[in-house]
Order: structure tokens, then C-alpha cells, then sequence
């Protein structure tokens, strides 16, 4: 007997752990149609992981106050041994974080896996999503560079559009008139804090969701099969003769999880300020402003909106709105086909939305 | 029913804050950015007849506007307000007087000033020597770079056999100097903390700029070598700087390695238990 087993016997005497991997890893079945797809969340997982451990580091030297943020960075990057690395992993990692979300809701999209039952699987990834890009754009502003100052003086002044509460709300974001050490107090609590505990709340949720309803099988890569009636009580989708998580999909969320990594690093390494214009090392100047403030790759297409509609508050109510079907689209399209094949109506608004989407980030870059 | 009813009021609820939520989020058109209230010299002047208006044109295009400096920096005056712009109670100074330009020029420009008035250039002041603006214009006033000295300008006034021998001997410099100057925005560009040597490179630019109104070669060359060393040694620093990045290539080569590695075994590992 080794040393090893004797450890885990101690152990599985006191909490039973074999059954544990037995129920949760061994004989935790999936579909045997399950594709890479489906390593997403295990890729966004390890990628706010990431995040998580490289903002800690950072902590431990950036110091949030106005007068010292921009130096800060700058010691973290030319000072801090391997200081250059934690930021730039920290910076590039928020991006790729976004577009792996992205790709994400794209494929629960196009497998129609938002459907009956797991409208709240979809409604709290949806929100997650929301507070992604909210942890983004507060963290843009703590670097206190140029691109920091103006593009959260840009943001914060949409709020002004809504009638009647929109000065008081700027005021509020901002903490003041104007973009000022306030505002950088209130987006760095909002960064550290408030953001990430809600991330990982809602994680929890859309895990706890997912272990509820099981793991959906996708619409294709399988023998054509009768849609099944809606349950009218609770069923937990199961896949008798499916696949073990663990050691098969295991492996596969290994190899996306390491290929996800190859092309973050890759970033990291060879192009890391693929995602910086120039003016976002230098340091913030409220008396200078710079000539063309650009939002970051994934709001382009919301900064473009904004700009076709010659009044602001059109231009916000209607991405609002798109939103909001977005998040309600469970209970919108209720239809129980969820190959996309089949849904010809709903493939053509997914390829039309997805180009309108890319089609204004592009204008939004050149124009 | 009535569950789904509560269920689809308790979503709507939660939903009505998107817009809100959306609004916190969304960047938006730099159009909102206001350009930056023009003073009132430019508003009158721009709608005068040519003679008053060229200045506004001829400054637009000048390095004292491109770093923000605008007519009542020179002129003096108030040019918030229209009234008492050209009020002298308001500091108002207007156009100096021929002898007055260097020392005009030289309130902010103290150092040039000293330089030209040692020169063979400012000892003739007065007495039908250049002063700032003959060789740097008046409104678009250029940067002072080694192309001011060039045989059309200087040939006004005399031969230009010595400018040319003068300005051979620095133009090794002004390549070290350009060379180094963008090496070091490169490096601005990308985060790294270029301020000390920034610093430097602008001592050493002033230097090597007060030598322009130098007009023996001997001080020239020897001045000349002194800031090339200089200037050498800031290129060293900025090649480690280099180095470093290319090491930090190579180390991501093996990172993006290991990973595609990884990712190739996992792979591999999971076909055997198909």
C-alpha cells in the first residue's frame, strides 16, 4: 500500500471523497455528440482565474489615487521584476476574456442550448456578461492614463442623455462634475471589489444552474431523434451511455484550455499592445484632449450606434432595447428546435447580427 | 400560469435596469469632447482683412502652436475679453520694436537669448543685424533644426562658405539626436519610463541648439563630440532596452510551446480512450 492510497482511504473514511469522483468526475456522463464548444466556460474559468491572481499582484504595487495611479503603473511596468509581465497579462488577459465569453454566447446561441430549461442558465450569463464589460471599462480608468481620463469622461457623459436624472447620474458615476480623483476611487472599488464579488456569485449560480439541468446535448453530430415534450416538473437531463467527464472531456477542456493559453501567450509575447493606442501611455491630462478617442475592440459597435443617431438617447434607448431582447431571448423564441439548420429565421437574424456587429466595430475603428 | 407570470414580472423588473446598466458602459462619440473655447484674438482677427488675419494662418502652422502657445503668451493681453484685449492695463504689449524682438523672444527663450546676443549675430543688433525673427519667422515660427541654416536664409545677408562648414559639423549630430529622439518615442509608445532619458536628450538638444548662433568652428566641433558621446550613451541604454524585449520574445516562443505541447498531448491521450 502506498503512501498515496493510504492518504486517500484517511481521507474517504472521513468524507467519502471516492464517491465523489465517482459521481461527480468518473461517472458524471456527457453526450457523446459533445463538441469543443463546449470547453468555453472551462476556458472562462481558468481565464478569470487568471485575472483574479494577476490583479492581486498588481494591487500589491498600483496605488489608486490620482496624483500616483499613471506613475504606479508606470514602476509596475519598468521597475517590478517581471512587473511588465503581471500587467500586460492582466491587460491583454481582460481582452481575451471578453472574446472567449463572446465565442461562448455564440455557440449557446447557435445550439440553441438557451432554450427550455435553461432560460436562467442563459439570463445569468448574460448578466455575467454585463458585469465583464463593466469590470472592463472601471478598469480602463485606473491606469490614469490620457486614454483612461477621456474614455471614461466619454462613457460617464452618456448617462447625461437620459431626461431628467442624466446630469444627476453623471455626477454620481464620477463622483463629481468632472472625471476626477473621485471617479477613480469609486471604479477602482467598483474594479477590485463589487465587480468581481458579483462575478463570482453569478458563476456560482450558473454553475449550481448547470449541475441542475445537466449538461444539454447538442442539436447535431447525433442520429437524428423526436423532440421530446417539455417536462411539467423538474428533470435533470442525464446521458446514460455518454461519455466520462473525467478522464475524456477532462482532457478536452485540457487541450482548448492550453490551446486558449498558446494564443493568449502569443498575444502576451509578440504583440501585447495590440490592444493600447499610443495615448494610453501617457499620462492623464484633463487641460489636453486627445484627437480621437476609440473605445475598446468589443464597444466599437455601440460607439459607431451612437454616432449614426444625430440624438444621443435614440441611439442609447435602441441598443437598450437590443439588449434587452437579447437577455429575454429564451422566453421570446420558444420553439423546441435548436438545430440551426432547421431554424432558417433565426440563422439569418444570428449571420445578420453577427456581420451589423462586426460591420460598425470595423466603422467604428476607421471612422 | 401564475408562477410564470410572477417568474416573467420578477425578469422584467430586473431587465428595466439594463438600459441603466448599458448607460455605465457604453463609450461613446469623441464629437462630445468640445474643442477648447478659442480666445478672443483668433475670433476677430480670423474675420479682419489679410494683413491682420495672415498671422492667425501663419501661427496654426507654427511649433508655438502646436505646443499651445498662443498670441497673449507673446503679446500679452486679455484674450478672454474682447473689450480689453489690447487693453497695455491688461499687459498688453502689441509689436515690439526691431532692437526690442530678442528680448522679447528671449522672456521665455532665456538661454537662446544669452547665446545670440554673444554672437556675431546679436553684436550687430541694431546696427542692421538679424534678430530671432529673421531667421525663425515671426508668426510661423519653425523649429529650430539644423535645416534654418541653408543657403537662401543666410545669403541674405552674407556669403554662406562658414553657415556651411558650421552646420557639416553638426549634422552628424542632429542624425544622432533625430535617431535617438525616435528610438526613445517608440519606447514612450510601448510603456516604458523614458522620463530620465528624456530629460536628458533635451539638455542635450538645448546644447547642441545653442550652437546654432555659434559661429566658431572650433567651439562648434568640440561642443558637437561632447553631446555625441552623450547622446551615445542614452543609444546604449535604449539597445538594452532592445535586447530585453527580444529576450522577452524568445521566452514566450517556449511558453506558446509548452502550451501548443500540452495541448497536443491532451489530445493525443484523449483518442486512446475512444
Amino acid at each position: 500500500m502506498t503512501l498515496l492510497k493510504k492518504i486517500v482511504d484517511w481521507i474517504d473514511l472521513r468524507i467519502g471523497v471516492r464517491e465523489i469522483v465517482r459521481k461527480e468526475l468518473t461517472g458524471y456522463l456527457l453526450p457523446r455528440n459533445i463538441n469543443a464548444w463546449y470547453s468555453m466556460g472551462s476556458i472562462l474559468l481558468v481565464a478569470f482565474a487568471l485575472q483574479v491572481l494577476s490583479g492581486i499582484l498588481l494591487l500589491i504595487y498600483y496605488v489608486p489615487d490620482a496624483d500616483k495611479a499613471f506613475k504606479s503603473v508606470s514602476q509596475i511596468m519598468n521597475e517590478v521584476p517581471f512587473g511588465w509581465l503581471i500587467r500586460m497579462f492582466h491587460a491583454v488577459g481582460s481582452n481575451m476574456m471578453v472574446l472567449a465569453l463572446l465565442l461562448h454566447m455564440l455557440s449557446v446561441l447557435l445550439m440553441g442550448s438557451y432554450k427550455r430549461p435553461r432560460e436562467l442558465n442563459w439570463l445569468t450569463g448574460f448578466i455575467l456578461f454585463s458585469l465583464v464589460q463593466g469590470i472592463s471599462l472601471t478598469g480602463y480608468l485606473l491606469p490614469w492614463s490620457q486614454l483612461s481620463f477621456w474614455a471614461t469622461t466619454v462613457a460617464t457623459n452618456s448617462a447625461s442623455a437620459i431626461p431628467l436624472i442624466g446630469p444627476y447620474l453623471v455626477e454620481f458615476l464620477r463622483g463629481g462634475v468632472l472625471v476626477g480623483p473621485p471617479t477613480l476611487g469609486r471604479f477602482f472599488a467598483l474594479h477590485v471589489a463589487v465587480i468581481p464579488l458579483l462575478i463570482a456569485a453569478l458563476i456560482g449560480a450558473h454553475l449550481f444552474l448547470l449541475k441542475r439541468t445537466g449538461v444539454s446535448t447538442p442539436p447535431f453530430g447525433q442520429p437524428e431523434t423526436p423532440i421530446p415534450p417539455p417536462a411539467d416538473s423538474y428533470r435533470y437531463e442525464d446521458h446514460p451511455g455518454g461519455i466520462p467527464f473525467f478522464p475524456n472531456y477532462a482532457l478536452e477542456d485540457l487541450r482548448s484550455i492550453a490551446l486558449y493559453l498558446a494564443c493568449f501567450l502569443a498575444v502576451l509575447f509578440f504583440d501585447p499592445y495590440l490592444f493600447f493606442p499610443k495615448d494610453a501611455f501617457i499620462p492623464a491630462n484633463p487641460f489636453v484632449t486627445p484627437a480621437h478617442i476609440k473605445p475598446e475592440w468589443y464597444f466599437l459597435a455601440n460607439y459607431q450606434t451612437l454616432k449614426l443617431f444625430p440624438n444621443e438617447l435614440i441611439g442609447l434607448s435602441l441598443q437598450g432595447a437590443a439588449m434587452t431582447f437579447l437577455a429575454l431571448l429564451p422566453f421570446i423564441d420558444r420553439g423546441r428546435q435548436r438545430h440551426p439548420l432547421k431554424r432558417p429565421l433565426f440563422l439569418a437574424c444570428f449571420i445578420a447580427g453577427l456581420l451589423l456587429w462586426i460591420g460598425l466595430g470595423i466603422w467604428g475603428h476607421y471612422s | 400560469m401564475r408562477y410564470r407570470e410572477i417568474i416573467m414580472a420578477n425578469f422584467m423588473r430586473l431587465f428595466s435596469l439594463i438600459p441603466l446598466i448599458l448607460i455605465a458602459l457604453l463609450l461613446t462619440r469623441p464629437g462630445l469632447a468640445q474643442e477648447t473655447a478659442e480666445i478672443v484674438c483668433i475670433q476677430c482677427h480670423s474675420g479682419l482683412p489679410e494683413i491682420y488675419s495672415q498671422p492667425i494662418r501663419l501661427w496654426r502652422g507654427s511649433i508655438h502652436a502646436e505646443n499651445d502657445i498662443a498670441c497673449h503668451d507673446c503679446h500679452g493681453g486679455d484674450p478672454q475679453d474682447a473689450a480689453n484685449a489690447m487693453n497695455p492695463q491688461r499687459g498688453f504689449l502689441g509689436v515690439p520694436q526691431e532692437p526690442d524682438i530678442p528680448a522679447f523672444c528671449g522672456r521665455c527663450h532665456v538661454g537662446v537669448m544669452r547665446d545670440y546676443l554673444a554672437s556675431a549675430h546679436g553684436l550687430a543688433l541694431g546696427r542692421g543685424g538679424p534678430t530671432c525673427v529673421t531667421c525663425h519667422g515671426n508668426h510661423q515660427v519653425l523649429k529650430a533644426t539644423l535645416e534654418l541654416i541653408n543657403e537662401k536664409s543666410c545669403s541674405r545677408c552674407h556669403s554662406y562658405e562658414r553657415a556651411r562648414t558650421i552646420r557639416a559639423a553638426m549634422q552628424e549630430t542632429e542624425g544622432l539626436l533625430v535617431a535617438t529622439e525616435t528610438r526613445l518615442n517608440d519606447f514612450k509608445k510601448i510603456g516604458s519610463n523614458t522620463e530620465k532619458l528624456e530629460k536628458e536628450l533635451f539638455s542635450l538638444r538645448n546644447s547642441f541648439h545653442s550652437l546654432f548662433h555659434n559661429v566658431n568652428l572650433e567651439t562648434v566641433n568640440k561642443q558637437a563630440a561632447r553631446i555625441q558621446l552623450e547622446l551615445k550613451k542614452i543609444q546604449a541604454v535604449l539597445t538594452e532596452w532592445d535586447q530585453a524585449v527580444q529576450r522577452r520574445k524568445i521566452a514566450g516562443a517556449l511558453a506558446v510551446s509548452v502550451m501548443l505541447l500540452i495541448a497536443l498531448l491532451a489530445h493525443l491521450v484523449r483518442k486512446t480512450y475512444d
